[in-house]
């Protein structure tokens, strides 16, 4: 059995990127997770045939956040995963384009691409290695506390970056907005709170909703 | 003319590829690809005015437990796609407003229709694991790799036709509705804008706040900073 050497951790962090190319209920990420896996498995059986039972095997169901899968493929971490991600910093990395649109500038979505693939995409890329030297024990190795912590400041700093928009949606270029404007906006955001109480309907079911009330009241007048 | 609807249906294609099969960088975003599309088309202020208001909808559409979200990916180069086509044709802000208006609405229902969509393209994914761990055990090393390219394949080739598919059906029946009702349209725009921004920052404050009063304090010390800041400062 040969080491694994740096070059295959580098492959195995390009294929992450595949991970879920061929994404479906029955075995989610399991084919993105034996495509990235094999570099290593390479080098770990010689032998073709039993290189490829380990392979078949590996098509099995897999399933976890998508950049903290290069941890996982170095080395429980889905939940930390998608709470950073999905349910962080990639509504922050919007809001933080959509910031920078509403106050004029072009640079809106590079704002968003590079809040978000700053961490994103160096997590994807460390974290083979990363997984590689803690082996089983990585969310014992303080990666888990880091992470956690991100998430934190992060949640502050969405707060705070959500009341900077919604100012300057109210008082675009330090003029205030009209007063159905101001009006609308609050109350849609004094519904938006009481919507999300409940996951069902979604908000772009209240949205679709919300956009009928307006057509009715814009071809009423 | 032509090519611009072209571009715009490609991109559809590449942004459902980033969506889920490659990389996930978020280039699938509305803005992102409003703000590609307002180049193409060469109106970044319709671009703009519809590709705000998705991006802030689709960030509010969490991926909560097994429910699949709705595309904005599509739903986004589709709305702001229909929105530029329409608007191409108009002169006055006015009519542009009617023609977002639209736009909005149209991506929305375009990311709805594409959930079932997406989970038929999962489905048949499906298929193709189970022709992959077969293939490996009969000793074709290299199925992986193929039935990942397959795989990339059929969602890009999904992504434009779908994109194509809902453009052309958009522009085809909205065409006269955005020239003869630009004035309602306008209207229900002014209305529905600040809604639909306000109901999407809410569910993402929501989601931010965690119940926690110490955040909730954060988001209304920025909002009345800003405010005064915006306020004085430009006086």
């Amino acid at each position: 059995m040969s080491r694994i050497q740096p070059s295959d951790l580098r492959r195995i962090a390009w294929r992450t990127l595949l991970l879920q190319a061929a994404f479906n209920y029955e075995r989610q990420q399991g084919i993105g997770w034996a495509y990235a896996l094999d570099p290593a498995l390479r080098r770990i059986y010689p032998d073709d045939a039993l290189r490829r039972e380990r392979l078949a095997e590996h098509t099995a169901y897999f399933n976890t956040q998508p950049t903290l899968a290069s941890v996982a493929l170095g080395a429980a971490l889905a939940a930390i995963g998608d709470r950073l991600f999905w349910f962080t910093l990639r509504p922050f990395a919007a809001c933080l384009g959509v910031l920078f649109a509403v106050l004029g500038s072009p640079f809106g979505a590079l704002a968003l691409l590079l809040s978000y693939n700053a961490i994103h995409l160096v997590l994807r890329f460390t974290g083979v290695r990363i997984g590689h030297a803690a082996g089983p024990g990585v969310l014992g190795s303080g990666l888990r506390d880091r992470l956690e912590a991100m998430v934190r400041r992060l949640g502050v700093l969405g707060c705070v970056l959500i009341g900077v928009l919604v100012a300057a949606l109210l008082a675009p270029g330090g003029e205030p907005a009209t007063m159905t404007f101001q009006a609308t906006l609050i109350g849609g955001l004094l519904f938006g709170m009481l919507a999300a109480l409940r996951s069902r309907p979604s908000p772009t079911q209240w949205a679709l909703g919300l956009g009928a009330l307006c057509l009715l009241a814009g071809f009423r007048r | 003319m032509n090519a611009a609807p072209l571009a715009t249906a490609v991109l559809g294609g590449v942004a459902a590829l980033d969506a889920e099969p490659v990389a996930q960088t978020l280039f699938s975003q509305p803005l992102v690809t409003a703000t590609v599309l307002g180049f193409v088309w060469g109106d970044w202020a319709t671009a703009f005015e519809v590709g705000i208001v998705l991006q802030v909808l689709a960030a509010s559409t969490l991926p909560v437990g097994s429910r699949t979200p709705e595309d904005y990916a599509t739903g986004g180069v589709v709305g702001v796609g229909v929105a530029l086509a329409l608007a191409n044709h108009e002169a006055f802000t006015i009519a542009k407003q009617g023609c977002a208006m639209l736009g909005v609405l149209v991506g929305m229902v375009v990311a709805t229709a594409g959930i079932p969509l997406l989970k038929w393209k999962r489905r048949t994914n499906e298929g193709l694991a189970r022709w992959c761990e077969e293939a490996v055990r009969a000793g074709d090393a290299s199925a992986p790799a193929r039935a990942q390219g397959a795989a990339i394949v059929l969602s890009f080739a999904l992504g434009v036709t779908y994109t194509a598919l809902c453009l052309g059906v958009g522009i085809v029946l909205l065409d006269r509705v955005a020239a003869q009702e630009s004035l309602r349209l306008a209207h229900a725009w002014t209305l529905a804008r600040p809604l639909w921004l306000g109901l999407g920052l809410a569910q993402v404050l929501s989601a931010f706040l965690q119940r926690r009063l110490t955040r909730g304090v954060a988001f209304g010390a920025a909002l009345v900073a800003t405010w005064m800041f915006l306020m004085i400062g430009g006086h």
